[in-house]
């Protein structure tokens, strides 16, 4: 009764147009009168759920991203990217989903991404006679394999988010592989559009070039492999890793490249300010929710709900990612990630499912939602890059759902897909 | 009246803006220490932790305050769009009180939990407990003082200047 | 509403096969039977309404009529509660339940009421030894250059460090993967969470020091306590009493199988002497009782049944 009172609430504020964050404490508030629960609980429940060691990690990535983004390390990987793929058809949305796969691999942030790839080939598609859709659809749906390939802050919530322990060194070699497969699915539907609406090839720059563009995105790249070692190898806990990924940043931004002023510096730590605050106030109230649903008993609900169908593992999984779907088209990733993974994790390892393969699961599931309507953070970001309309992009973006869609059904059936590399390195 | 709101709401999130600034390169500087302090030093600090969390649910709440006042908190416009310019106003309106009623709660219940917690102390700091909840008393009263701005000038038909940018 | 009001809710972050929960769930079947059905219990376990310390503050807050919490977050609010976790404290189990089921032990629960709760009972937790990747902890020269996991607890703190280790306070879940990776080189517990915690799979080096053995405890919240009758309230206590034998007698078992279980595994298990540790300890002693009355309560404690000597269990 409490509990569908509080749903129906939460739907209420959140199609009115209150801000994500304030619908959920809102709603939740009310519920906290209604049951006769002290209002500090709440805000209680809200300092703690942003009071997290390892929920640092998201400023520092978001920040590592968006300088990233402003001093040309993101350029140089699409002078990479374009050398190895700009000569196939439609070459330039092959280029953005490369360099968005090399982006992805420095960066855990699928908005930086958005705003490094985006601000840059969105405008060069448009002049070479690209249609907008095309190049927003592109950039949107290639911006969220950084969530896949390492490092990452959103697994790092997951992990976080887990009631048992789950390894962050193996969630991210775990990530390894569907991400490239995402990154090849995206890339043959970006070739498919580009044929149909015949838009043009580019040319080989010629080995010197290529191989001279490569040498200067090594300082950059180097910044995956200090970060995804760092954590295999027990040099650093993720958090720390993060850290250490803005300093290093900022070292090649302000030193190597001399790219990076004051000017730059303060826009980027603007940017990651915003994102952070916006993620953990919504993570906080969420704080909120997930104690009230906890003490209406919401995860046994749905976990009777779940298991009553089949506790096949292909079938719970298949469940978990409908329901991730719906809810993802109305949430962002962050927040679902923090109220579902304590709820759907322990039911996905009751039936014999790996948390690792769970874990990769609702990443790309939730992930999927950032790009879709009604609301998705990256699809918005996306278009207000691209100065792009969303109804006008969402149009044509099917092509592109149908190659995530298709990764995550490979994902879902195959579990070698995601444990395969973590075992190697055990 | 209406004037010296304006004023302390453009100083305080201008402010805020600062104190986030400090507290991302804070942490970014407490927890680097925390590495190099392990394999250069050989020490392990055992305050950086609770030190960094600290200064990041402050200058998070401060900018999520700012945020209110700035706009730039996600929200679904699916419906507002689909609704001539009158009723848009009133939706908004509503949106607002949701707002406000979330930040009198948070400054009101902020405020309860500092007093209730002061006499605690947090490991490794050894700072009162309340410390960590009084950002939210006072993100709290500043999310209402920037409600009741964006209200006025809802219904004035104004934007307030941006500082955020 | 009246439904509300009878049932107690209680939390316990240790999972739901756990002997503190199934000791609760004990309690509200006692309460329940004696107050013939006008008062229960519902448990939730697995730290589902939140961690220990935030569990504890929602408790005094009203938000919560019970909660389950080990003694290093009470720590942090009550001067008293710090001292039944000083290391070498208690000669033995025997020792250590003696002083619990008496005069210190009400001395404690008393001390929690002018901070809103109300100290029920004390249950058991084992005697915490350290565990590390590999090298054994035979005297404390050993621990010298290890990073050594403990709870956030100023007391923990200090006492790895006065013991010539390295302090790492971290969350209990991100443990694993810290002595996965190296992070931590080891860290310190009971028989029964290092064997369900499956750290002993990254630090299978058990060294028996059992040097802390602070116990459980059941409080409840005085907001609520204030609500209810004397009668209701003699009840409650009676019956969080009677639970403590039963928890004991489950957590004898689970200790037992849980330690047969890492013997059979292939976990190195030694025993060091401990009288070195015991020497180097005294400063955190003093660093902590530092009033009279502290003073006085381990005073009491110590020379608690040292006249004839208690069997170990
Ligand atoms: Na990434
Ligand atoms: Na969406």
């Amino acid at each position: 009764m409490e509990l569908t009172l509080l749903l129906l609430a939460l739907a209420v504020l959140l199609a009115a147009g209150a801000p994500v964050a304030f619908a959920l404490g809102a709603a939740s508030l009310s519920a906290f009168f209604m049951l006769g629960i002290p209002p500090i609980v709440a805000f209680q429940r809200l300092a703690a759920g942003m009071n997290v060691f390892s929920l640092m990690a998201i400023p520092f990535f978001v920040f590592a991203g968006e300088l990233m983004a402003r001093t040309g390390i993101a350029e140089r990987l699409i002078h990479v990217a374009e050398g190895a793929f700009g000569r196939a058809r439609g070459g330039l949305g092959q280029v953005d989903v490369g360099a968005s796969m090399l982006f992805g691999a420095v960066s855990g942030s699928a908005a930086a991404s958005v705003s490094a790839m985006g601000s840059t080939l969105i405008p060069m598609m448009k002049q070479r006679g690209y249609d907008e859709d095309y190049a927003v659809n592109v950039t949107i749906t290639a911006a969220i394999l950084g969530i896949l390939i390492p490092p990452s802050h959103n697994m790092i919530i997951y992990a976080a988010a887990a009631p048992m322990g789950v390894d962050v060194g193996a969630l991210f070699l775990a990530g390894v592989m569907p991400g490239l497969l995402a990154g090849g699915a995206l890339m043959i539907a970006a070739w498919a559009v580009a044929a149909r609406r015949n838009y043009p090839r580019g040319a080989f720059p010629g080995w010197r070039v290529f191989l001279r563009a490569l040498a200067a995105a090594v300082p950059g790249l180097m910044t995956a492999l200090i970060i995804v070692f760092g954590i295999l190898l027990g040099v650093f806990t993720p958090t720390e890793s993060a850290a250490v990924a803005v300093i290093y940043t900022i070292v090649i931004g302000a030193v190597l490249y001399r790219t990076l002023g004051l000017e730059e510096f303060f826009a980027a730590a603007c940017a990651a300010v915003k994102t952070t605050a916006m993620v953990m106030l919504i993570i906080g109230s969420a704080g909120m929710f997930g104690w009230l649903f906890a003490l209406l008993e919401g995860p046994q609900t749905l976990a009777a709900l779940l298991t009553a169908a089949s506790s096949e593992p292909w079938a719970v999984m298949l469940m978990v990612v409908l329901i991730l779907l719906v809810l993802g088209a109305f949430m962002d990733m962050a927040p679902l990630l923090i109220i579902t993974t304590p709820i759907f994790l322990p039911v996905a390892v009751e039936v014999g499912i790996d948390p690792i393969h769970f874990g990769v699961v609702m990443l790309l599931t939730l992930a999927i939602g950032l790009v879709t309507p009604p609301v998705g953070s990256v699809l918005f970001l996306g278009c207000a890059v691209g100065g792009a309309k969303p109804e006008a992009v969402v149009k044509t973006i099917w092509p592109f759902y149908l190659a995530l869609i298709a990764t995550l059904l490979l994902v879902v059936a195959i579990p070698a897909l995601t444990l395969w590399l973590p075992a190697l390195f055990k | 009246m209406f004037k010296l709101l304006t004023a302390f709401s453009k100083l305080t999130s201008r402010a805020a803006l600062y104190i986030s600034f400090a507290g991302l390169i804070g942490m970014t500087v407490i927890i680097s220490w925390q590495v190099f302090a392990r394999y250069v030093l050989h020490a392990a600090p055992s305050w950086t932790e609770q030190a960094s969390l600290l200064l990041m649910l402050w200058f998070i709440l401060f900018a999520a305050a700012a945020g209110v006042r700035e706009g730039f908190h996600i929200r679904l416009t699916l419906l507002e769009d689909a609704l001539p310019d009158n009723r848009k106003r009133i939706l908004r309106l509503f949106c607002h009180g949701v707002v406000l009623f979330f930040g009198a709660a948070m400054a009101w219940s902020g405020a309860g939990l500092v007093f209730e917690t002061w006499s605690h102390t947090i490991p490794t700091l050894g700072l009162p407990r309340g410390l960590a909840y009084l950002p939210i008393a006072i993100a709290g009263a500043l999310i209402v003082v920037y409600t009741v701005e964006r209200i006025i000038l809802e219904t004035r038909g104004g934007e307030a200047e941006r500082i955020w940018n | 509403s009246a439904a509300n009001e009878r049932v107690l809710r209680s939390a316990d972050a240790h999972p739901a096969d756990y002997p503190t929960v199934l000791a609760v769930d004990e309690m509200g079947r006692l309460l329940e039977e004696r107050s013939e059905g006008r008062l229960s219990i519902k448990t939730y376990a697995g730290g589902q309404l939140g961690a220990e310390k935030d569990a504890l503050e929602i408790t005094i807050f009203g938000g919560l009529d019970l909660t389950r919490v080990s003694i290093a977050p009470l720590s942090a609010i009550a001067a008293e509660a710090v001292v039944p976790a000083l290391p070498f404290l208690f000669r033995n189990t025997a020792h250590m339940r003696a002083a619990l089921d008496g005069a210190p032990g009400e001395t404690i629960l008393a001390a929690l009421e002018p901070h809103g709760l109300i100290g029920l009972c004390f249950y058991d937790a084992g005697a915490r030894s350290f565990y590390t990747r590999d090298r054994a902890i035979m005297a404390p020269e050993d621990l010298k250059g290890l990073k050594i996991r403990v709870m956030n607890s100023d007391m923990f703190v200090s006492m790895v460090e006065t013991l010539g280790g390295d302090a790492a306070p971290m969350p209990y879940g991100e443990v694993y993967q810290g002595l996965m990776q190296g992070v931590v080189d080891g860290a310190e517990n009971n028989w029964p969470s290092y064997e369900s915690s499956r750290h002993f799979e990254a630090a299978p080096v058990y060294s028996l020091t059992r040097h802390v053995m602070a116990p459980e405890v059941l409080v409840m919240s005085a907001k609520r306590w204030r609500r209810l009758s004397e009668e209701d309230r003699a009840l409650i206590r009676q019956c969080a009493k009677d639970s403590v034998p039963f928890m004991r007698a489950v957590w004898d078992e689970r200790s037992r199988k849980a330690e047969e279980h890492l013997r059979a595994a292939n976990v190195e298990i030694v025993t060091p002497d401990t009288q070195a540790f015991v020497e180097k300890v005294k400063p955190v002693w003093d660093r902590y009782l530092t009033t009279p009355a502290l003073h006085r309560l381990a005073d009491d404690i110590r020379t608690l049944g040292q006249t004839k000597e208690a069997g170990d269990v």
